[in-house]
């Protein structure tokens, strides 16, 4: 009963809470967030976070395991990393996003670096950032409450990029009824989730309130919108990635500076970085981005916050500061990496100690020749995904086209529409947002092969124009029957075309087959659009390209 | 202006088993006590008696030397023999063994009781070397010392009746049973030393002694403070109140009484007010003995040197098995290996933690670098970043960080969720510091 008792330590009690137990809490502050995104987005925002928190747990068992380390799935920093990033993805991702962004996590960020405790960047924030390198698929939000095929809709964010306020009332933003991130939407869940954390001291109050305090006390100092100060400054807390942010990602303990005095600096840190990329940068949103920055500075905030030596004076205290931070930027030099390639020993015959020299820089080469050429492989990922020349080529191709088809539209936008015999259905506007007409994109058998073209038709059943986008037809004689005098011969009919007699256009001699191919499509994009169904009244706002 | 100290750690009471219980006689009486040679954490004591002498209750059994405290007998009877018996502290000293006749006869040469009006500051310097005086609430630093060194030049006693370790109820209920012997003790010993200001600094989970000391201060119209504030370990430090009462903070390599303040335990000055006022000498104080082991949880009135078996069967022995014995709180406590080790001046607790209440020693995890060690150290230093150093051989790193600072409270090890003992690891460095500074 008391055997070696005097080898135990003091405190003879402790405290109940464990990592594990810190994890979970986290886990049981996210879920009210993750609900109400269930609630908006539908039952796919649960299974993308099955999905991502699934595959943190896999690739971080798969890494230990693979290493020859200690397990550490038990700790549940896994399923936190993993819920974290599928809270802050777009509700619409695909299921592999999830997954990519996972690998990223837990073995680039996190394990690494030697797993819990030792990275030093926050390992959702992590992924998630990787993630946003692809701009389409991750600008995509749809609206809450209409399922995740209804539109693309403008969040708030890109309303307060633009320094105008959101449509959203303040309490919708509150409730969550915005666009945005499957978990960032909701600020009153987030709030609950927080208050949640702070009662079972898991996070302390210092960096959410100093994050969140220099972001609203900017934007009081430099309202915009029409409003008043105030109302801005509400509208900046309660959207975007921010509340997400400073309650769950920037308090991450690992990422975070563990002296008090840093945890505040980091706070204010992260909100004037926010607010700078918010107002400034081309991203709407810097919530990320913010944390991301900070947390590359925790080291040096770790050293300036070093809590004052007790029972002496402010300015010894600072006389000591001021010779640490001298000491510590002695110690930063710039050191020579050892790499030699003597094969030779002097005095010794080549033997089995050359060789066993020989495969160790072979290996150590090898290491360095696959590390080289990941980068190489990832930059070349990143750069091919990312390629703006690409989308910015295919935008220009869609406008000329619209242009063609259109003539009096300036831009165009993806409807919901899904019509028989159609492919896409897109709306076009004025520049100044009126609803002119429909392209409706159809296919109709040519001579050679399936023709696709493009079909403008006004809100009065006109043709506007018709634009062939995609055929297999005979080189000068069929084509004949596209030449842009041929096409604009369609304009401003309507009801149905027919090969002769009233309302009729005749036939280019010599291409009759692709002709009456034309006047197909024209004929059925004109019955579509004079069918189309728009009730269910929608709101559309444009997509951000 | 309110001053608080820095950080600190809020763990679970578990004073509500004995808080309401009365200071209790010890029942049945010791068969025989030990009464150990050395009772102060300074200089030594000669004995005054030999084996076979018949002693009497409070007639001293040895004689303080080098500025050590002096014994005395606590019970009636005959000295069995002075061998080499167990310590509460750990190891084993010479201790008087002496058998208990039962009859509990005062002894007759006790100084006379004295009056308000003929205390003087040499007078209570005196009374309190004779009654072998000893800080009660855990130092067991020699108290008549302690006075000299402050008399005339200290500005403010405090009062140390914060208690904030759990379980332990022993400083609560004598501050509330014995207000009255409190407040005189006080306001005397403020008198002799010179001092304007008097504090009570107690926590504000005692509010029934708050509540007796507020009424007798106001019957009596003395200059005296109460000073109640939350409840947070570690409080009752020295350096944490000081600060706490006046704002001061004492560097690590100065004391409380270079800060002009005095601070005394209730327990002690109980005790120099018995001397003064009764001319009684130290020989018995209030011990908890609480745990969830232990039966019948209460307070207890207890002559100095009864073995911890006694307290414990005069509570109705253990429930259960015991996980842990220890002397003193859970918190700074010292492990008892056996229950035959005697009470002394400074023991006021006897705790028997259960497997369940214990929860410390976890199994040590990877260090989250939650920060928790550094937001809770009250002596501002940051047990990570010195465990890390210690950890990786980087001792350069050492001084900056000040380990030697460290007042062994074990708020750092209480907090750290990953089970890391910080303590240890930070008492290492300290001593590492140390070594490497003289050397």
């Amino acid at each position: 009963m008391q055997t070696n008792s005097s080898l135990r330590l003091p405190p003879q009690v402790g405290q109940p809470a464990t990592t594990f137990s810190m994890m979970l809490d986290m886990l049981v502050a996210l879920l009210p967030a993750l609900s109400m995104g269930i609630f908006f987005f539908g039952f796919r925002v649960l299974v993308l976070a099955a999905v991502s928190v699934g595959a943190c747990v896999l690739f971080e068992y798969g890494y230990r395991r693979f290493t020859g380390q200690e397990n550490t799935v038990r700790d549940l920093s896994a399923c936190v990393t993993g819920l974290l990033l599928a809270m802050s993805l777009p509700p619409s991702a695909p299921y592999w996003v999830p997954v990519l962004g996972a690998a990223f996590s837990i073995v680039l960020v996190k394990q690494f670096y030697g797993g819990l405790g030792k990275n030093f960047m926050n390992p959702a924030l992590g992924g998630r950032m990787l993630l946003a390198t692809f701009p389409a698929l991750m600008t995509t939000w749809p609206q809450p409450l209409l399922g995740v095929d209804a539109v693309s809709a403008a969040t708030p964010m890109s309303y307060l990029h633009d320094g105008l306020l959101p449509p959203q009332t303040l309490g919708q933003l509150l409730l969550g009824q915005q666009g945005g991130c499957a978990g960032e939407t909701s600020a009153f869940m987030l709030l609950l989730g927080g208050g949640y954390l702070l009662l079972r001291r898991v996070i302390s109050p210092r960096i959410p309130l100093s994050y969140l305090g220099t972001v609203a006390a900017l934007a009081l100092l430099f309202p915009q919108g029409d409003q008043g100060a105030l109302v801005w400054m509400c509208a900046n807390l309660l959207s975007g990635g921010l509340l997400l942010g400073a309650i769950f990602m920037a308090t991450d303990p690992t990422t975070s500076p563990v002296t008090p005095r840093g945890q505040i600096l980091f706070g204010i840190g992260c909100g004037l970085l926010t607010a700078l990329l918010r107002s400034c940068s081309s991203y709407p949103e810097g919530v990320g981005w913010a944390i991301l920055t900070m947390n590359c500075c925790v080291w040096l905030l770790d050293r300036a916050g070093m809590p004052r030596r007790f029972g002496i004076s402010r300015f010894h205290a600072l006389k000591e500061q001021w010779e640490q931070l001298r000491q510590s930027t002695a110690e930063i030099r710039f050191v020579k990496p050892k790499l030699s390639f003597r094969f030779h020993q002097a005095g010794k015959m080549p033997g089995e100690d050359h060789l066993e020299q020989i495969r160790t820089q072979t290996r150590c080469l090898g290491c360095l020749g696959v590390v080289v050429l990941a980068v190489g492989l990832m930059l070349f990922a990143v750069h091919r995904f990312t390629d703006l020349n690409t989308v910015r080529a295919e935008n220009q191709r869609q406008q000329a086209l619209l242009s063609q088809v259109m003539p009096q539209a300036a831009f165009s936008s993806e409807t919901p529409y899904r019509a028989s015999g159609a492919l896409s259905i897109t709306a076009g506007y004025s520049s100044d947002n009126q609803l002119l007409g429909y392209c409706v994109e159809v296919q109709s058998q040519g001579f050679g092969g399936v023709l696709t073209m493009q079909v403008g038709v006004n809100l009065n059943g006109q043709v506007t124009g018709v634009a062939v986008t995609d055929h297999k037809e005979t080189r000068s004689v069929g084509t004949n029957a596209m030449t842009s005098e041929a096409l604009s011969r369609y304009i401003g009919k309507s009801g149905t075309i027919r090969s002769s007699g009233d309302n009729s256009v005749d036939a280019v001699s010599g291409a009759t087959a692709t002709s009456r191919a034309i006047t197909d499509g024209v004929n059925r994009a004109l019955a579509i659009v004079a069918n189309l169904d728009t009730e269910g009244e929608v709101e559309y706002v444009d997509s951000e390209v | 202006m309110k001053h608080s100290f820095f950080g600190g750690v809020h763990p679970a009471g578990q004073k509500e088993s004995t808080r309401r219980k009365p200071i209790a006689r010890l029942d049945p009486q010791p068969q025989r006590v030990i009464i150990p040679l050395c009772t102060g954490s300074l200089g030594g004591a000669e004995p005054l008696v030999r084996p076979g002498d018949p002693v009497k209750v409070g007639q001293p059994l040895a004689r303080g030397t080098d500025g050590g405290v002096g014994v005395h007998a606590s019970v009636s009877g005959r000295v069995a023999a002075l061998e080499v018996r167990p310590h509460p502290w750990g190891g084993s000293l010479p201790a008087f063994v002496v058998d208990n006749d039962g009859q509990n006869e005062p002894w007759n040469d006790c100084p006379s009781p004295l009056h308000l009006d003929e205390i003087t500051q040499s007078l209570l310097l005196e009374r309190t070397q004779w009654a072998g005086v000893a800080g009660m609430g855990g130092g067991a630093f020699p108290t008549a010392q302690k006075l000299e060194q402050a008399a005339g030049h200290i500005d403010t006693l405090i009062v140390n009746a914060a208690e904030c370790e759990p379980y332990v109820t022993a400083d609560h209920r004598l501050l509330l049973e014995r207000s009255d012997h409190i407040l005189q003790g006080a306001q005397v010993i403020a008198q002799c030393l010179g001092a304007k200001r008097t504090v009570v600094v107690t926590e504000g989970d005692k509010l029934n002694a708050v509540e007796a000391v507020e009424r007798r201060l106001r019957k009596r119209g003395v200059q005296m403070e109460l000073c109640t504030v939350g409840t947070r370990y570690p409080l009752g430090a020295e350096r944490q109140i000081v600060q706490t009462v006046t704002g001061r903070e004492t560097p690590a390599d100065r004391t409380a009484l270079d800060m002009n303040c005095l601070v005394l335990n209730v327990a002690t000055v109980f005790a120099i007010q018995d001397a003064l006022f009764r001319g009684r000498a130290l020989t018995h104080r209030a011990v908890t003995v609480t745990g969830g082991a232990v039966a019948r949880p209460r307070n207890l009135w207890v002559p100095i040197g009864t073995p911890l078996r006694c307290l414990l069967e005069c509570c109705g022995g253990l429930r259960e098995p015991p996980e842990l014995i220890l002397t003193g709180g859970p918190m700074m406590g010292i492990p008892q290996n056996s229950l035959e080790a005697p009470v002394v001046k400074n023991t006021n607790a006897l705790i028997c933690l259960t497997k369940w209440e214990r929860r410390g020693q976890r199994p040590e995890t990877t260090c989250i670098r939650c920060g928790k060690c550094v937001a809770a150290c009250p002596m501002h230093l940051s047990p990570i970043f010195i465990a890390q150093a210690l950890r990786q051989n980087r001792t350069n790193r050492l001084p900056a960080l000040h380990p030697q600072d460290c007042i062994q409270c074990g708020c750092c090890s209480y907090i750290c969720p990953a089970g890391i003992p910080l303590i240890e690891l930070v008492r290492q460095a300290g001593e590492l510091l140390e070594k490497g500074g003289t050397a």
